[in-house]
């Protein structure tokens, strides 16, 4: 809880009608997409890196911790107020600043929703490549914050790949800039890099420069069908030896299909066990070659059928239905935990049977889908809290996963980033001198501990009071 | 209780993924998560579960949705956004005593100092006309927003002769005769229902529509003792209201012996063919009865644009093909979202020769007039309609049709306000 001059101190920096006090707002800010819910004790609107920096002044002196939030649609919790404290949205600071055709780089703010950022660029014939599936509602702060990746990833990279520098208030509340305008830039150690993925911990990002590509000329969307999800995800390694790299090369399994189709009714084959959703781009006459590589790779593989989606409408009722996979699953089950592990791309069908094999020996339903061209598995657990035995044998599943992806030379996240709902499980998979090195960092920047408190490290390893100490040697702490 | 505990299954459905904010058009002008289908299904499930009282706050954000339907429409788990804030407004008329909508209603029109006397000799009319036994809500006031004038406000003019008190009209109110008479040579008999915006405010879409129907070979008769559909009354919680206004006019059409029920507005097709069935389906009136009275109508009722085009297979002759004109068409959202009718207007504008069709950007997004925001929030209502104004500019068309006169009166505003040439037109004036 505020004391009336704080709620009057941050009235008077961001304006009246840019805080708020109020219980309907504190709930409307409580949660993100892990549907976790923690109240805090205020939310302000925040449109300056001035307004912020103030923000944080206080927030050090008065000892209160800052939320940072973009859309809330992060799926590890990283701006749920777990311990309270002042939820900073950024929704306000949603301005396109420059679009330089030249210099191939666009300067934005924070909020801007990722997906009118490339309406922006792509009518100017440019290209801002990372394709969260979340990316019409999830924002260009929070895809820089947690590293967002997509689809795309596969050929383009993630977010890390396009931010050029950034602007950045401390958690001390001076403002820094990041960075370089230029294809090149070495002066100093590269705290753009540092900032990008940490999860709104160590600085408010309140602008960014961004690199942009030339837009494609075409890409042509192929669905291929399976009988057997590892079939599909066979197809996914033979289609990169044969040094094809499509732009779009994701995976669903039999469970995801069923879910989404009932949703989306796209056309996908509901008893499908497995499908490829395959996107090739660049020149027409490139994109056709490839295409009819990847047919032939497709059929090889034991597909049922290959189809190149022919209209607009046919490309979009696709791509709806992928991007619902996530949220469509609940129809299958209450309750879900979603994790998004990695392994190398020539191990995809390792992990897939070995998640086949956790989900028989625990009893459970386990979907898969995500984005297999990169190796990145979305496996949700799927449960029902009300029910005991899969209560318990959940999270037991999830450390199974997190165990099968580390075996295969994997990571434990991708792109959703540690939060509150993985920072049991960092040590899984750093040692105790890399966890404790990142904690120091945290230090440095944050010494009071007040910019998003609770994140990425276990409270038990980080506390404000007696500043950072060593993670222990055990591996996974419950 | 049967009901509440559905609502407190739809409202656990939601799993808070956000994707509602990508579409939601007062979330787009407010851009606070209260605003957003999630926000507020957070605020109600709040609210059901004691944690909330219904307060000033509450009750804005809940009266902050068009009731346009695109969250339900984009939630990849299927939950029915409209469904729990419609429960939400009904339960907060019940709870308060006060109706919500009258509450509305003397808050922001009879207690307003901009009210000119124009508009209340209206008020007074309509009530004679329509409202006789209603007591609390004035349809046409509260979709049309006819008093609310100021704030440079395009206010759309009152008809001279209203729709149905056109001696042409009038005449169409009798059936029996032409029944025994025209069976033979005229097969299909549609009744038309005039709907508020219709009779006051735009007869002429009335007029061409039957004119329409008749150049294909239809009969139309007008039943006379038709009245306000309801929708708005019911979108701002008014259910009794509502309810009253629904079996009216299923009286009202039950006498004439007609294949199909015909509107020419997308709310009250929408409100007639689907509402009505929820409104006399709860579980103090359901009765068998009841039942198959109300399915008996519902299942006739159709939008002019579908009876035109699928069933009459209307064909326009076209007007001067030297002077064609660029014409694009706007999305009602009771008719794309709720009842799936798109390609049908689209079809007949583009069978006149004298018009070259062209899709705008974001054709289904909300024009902003929907779910009572137009009256209580009109600074919120017309600055939805910016991106609609802006998508028709940016189309180029001279002429925006739609098939709504609710959309019709909202566009003009919009346009007008910021600065864009175009005409806006129902379709059925443009055949
Ligand atoms: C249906 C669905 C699909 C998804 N698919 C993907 C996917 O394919 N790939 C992927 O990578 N992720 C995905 N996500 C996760 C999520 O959308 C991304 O992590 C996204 O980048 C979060 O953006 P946001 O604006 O919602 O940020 P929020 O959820 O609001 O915040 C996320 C984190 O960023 C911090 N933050 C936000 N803004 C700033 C800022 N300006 N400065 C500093 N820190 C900030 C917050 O404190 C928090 O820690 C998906 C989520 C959903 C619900
Ligand atoms: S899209 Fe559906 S499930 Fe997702 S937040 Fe909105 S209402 Fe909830
Ligand atoms: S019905 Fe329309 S206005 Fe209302 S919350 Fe849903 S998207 Fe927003």
């Amino acid at each position: 809880m505020f004391t009336e001059s704080i709620k009057n101190e941050l009235r008077r920096i961001v304006g009246e009608a840019n805080a708020s006090f109020s219980k309907e707002d504190l709930l409307c800010y409580s949660y993100d997409a892990t549907n976790k819910v923690s109240m805090p004790d205020g939310v302000v609107f925040a449109s300056t890196p001035e307004e912020i920096s103030g923000i944080m002044k206080t927030a050090n002196a008065a000892g209160f911790g800052v939320i940072p939030r973009g859309a809330g649609t992060g799926a590890s919790g990283g701006s749920v107020p777990v311990e309270g404290g002042l939820v900073l949205s950024l929704e306000r600071m949603k301005k396109i600043i420059e679009i330089d055709a030249e210099n191939l780089l666009a300067v934005v703010e924070p909020g801007v929703v990722t997906w009118e950022f490339q309406q922006e660029v792509e009518a100017r014939g440019l290209f801002y490549p990372p394709d969260p599936t979340s990316l019409k509602f999830s924002t260009i702060g929070g895809n820089i914050a947690e590293c967002a990746g997509g689809p795309r990833a596969v050929k383009y990279g993630v977010t890390r790949d396009y931010v050029m520098g950034l602007e950045v208030v401390l958690p001390t509340g001076e403002i820094i800039n990041t960075g370089v305008r230029t294809v090149k830039g070495v002066v100093g150690y590269d705290l753009t890099r540092l900032i990008v993925g940490s999860e709104g911990t160590l600085g408010i990002v309140t602008k960014a420069t961004l690199k942009l590509l030339p837009l494609p000329e075409t890409t042509k969307t192929m669905l291929a069908v399976f009988p057997d999800v590892k079939d599909a995800a066979r197809a996914v390694s033979e289609i990169i030896k044969a040094r094809i790299i499509p732009s779009t090369l994701e995976l669903m399994d039999g469970v995801s299909i069923k879910c989404v189709e009932e949703f989306a009714k796209a056309g996908l084959p509901a008893d499908a066990g497995g499908l490829l959703l395959i996107e090739v781009d660049g020149a027409v006459e490139t994109t056709e070659k490839e295409a009819v590589i990847i047919e032939g790779i497709c059929k090889d593989s034991r597909a049922i059928s290959v189809q190149a989606a022919s209209e607009k409408n046919e490309v979009k009722n696709l791509w709806k239905a992928r991007r619902s996979a996530s949220a469509a699953l609940f129809r299958a089950r209450p309750h879900k935990i979603n994790e998004d592990v990695v392994v190398p791309r020539s191990a995809v069908v390792e992990l897939i049977a070995g998640v086949e094999e956790i989900a028989e020996r625990k009893n459970l339903l386990i979907a898969c889908f995500g984005h297999a061209g990169d190796g990145n598995i979305h496996v949700n657990v799927m449960y029902d809290r009300s029910d005991p035995r899969e209560a318990k044998a959940a999270p037991e599943a999830v450390e199974d996963v997190f165990r099968l992806a580390l075996g295969l030379k994997g990571t434990i996240s991708g792109e959703h980033g540690i939060g509150t709902a993985k920072a049991k499980y960092l040590g899984m998979e750093l040692g105790p001198a890399a966890i404790d090195l990142m904690m120091r960092i945290k230090n440095v920047f944050d010494p009071r501990g007040v910019l998003n408190p609770g994140k990425i490290f276990l409270q038990a390893d980080m506390s404000p009071a007696s500043g950072a100490r060593p993670a222990q040697g055990a591996p996974v702490r419950h | 209780m049967e009901e509440l505990k559905h609502l407190k299954d739809e409202i656990n459905k939601c799993v808070k993924c956000g994707t509602c904010r990508s579409i939601c058009p007062t979330f787009r002008v407010i851009g606070r998560e209260s605003a957003s289908a999630r926000g507020k299904i957070t605020l109600i499930g709040a609210r059901f579960n004691s944690e909330l009282d219904i307060t000033d706050a509450y009750l804005k954000h809940i009266k902050e949705c068009t009731m346009c339907g695109a969250c339900r429409d984009t939630c990849p788990n299927g939950v029915d956004t409209i469904g729990i804030i419609n429960a939400a407004r009904a339960q907060a008329v019940k709870e308060q005593g006060l109706p919500l909508a009258a509450n509305l209603f003397l808050k922001n029109i009879l207690d307003s100092s901009k009210l000119m006397p124009f508009a209340l000799k209206c008020a007074a009319r309509f009530q004679g006309v329509f409202f006789k036994d209603s007591g609390v809500d004035n349809g046409l006031l509260s979709r049309f927003s006819l008093p609310l004038v100021g704030q440079g406000r395009l206010i759309p003019p009152l008809a001279e002769t209203f729709f149905l008190d056109m001696p042409e009209v009038k005449a169409l109110a009798s059936d029996t005769a032409r029944t025994e008479k025209n069976r033979a040579a005229r097969p299909l008999k549609a009744a038309f229902y005039a709907g508020c915006g219709v009779n006051y405010l735009m007869p002429n879409v009335g007029v061409k529509s039957i004119e329409a129907v008749r150049k294909a070979g239809g009969d139309v008769v007008v039943p006379d003792s038709q009245v306000c559909c309801g929708m708005p009354a019911y979108y701002m919680g008014d259910v009794e209201t509502a309810r009253n206004l629904a079996l009216k006019n299923i009286e009202a059409f039950e006498g004439y012996d007609c294949d199909y029920i015909v509107t020419a507005c997308a709310t009250c097709t929408y409100g007639l063919k689907s509402v009505f069935k929820e409104l006399l389906s709860g579980e103090s009136i359901r009765s068998r009865e009841m039942t198959a009275r109300v399915n008996a109508f519902c299942s006739k009722v159709m939008d002019i644009t579908v009876l035109l085009a699928d069933v009459l297979k209307y064909r326009s002759e076209g007007g001067n093909k030297d002077a064609k004109r660029i014409v694009t068409y706007h999305d009602p959202c009771h008719l794309n979202r709720n009842l799936g009718v798109r390609d049908e207007p689209r079809e007949l504008l583009k069978g006149n020769s004298s018009l070259v069709f062209k899709q705008m950007r974001f054709p289904c997004s909300c024009c902003g007039l929907g779910g009572g925001v137009s009256l209580t929030n009109y600074e919120l209502s017309i600055e939805i309609t910016k991106r609609k104004a802006e998508s028709v500019r940016d189309s180029g068309a001279e002429v925006v049709a739609t098939a709504c006169p609710g959309c019709i009166v909202q566009i003009r505003d919009g346009l007008h306000r910021y600065g864009v040439d175009a005409e806006v037109k129902h379709v059925v004036e443009l055949l």
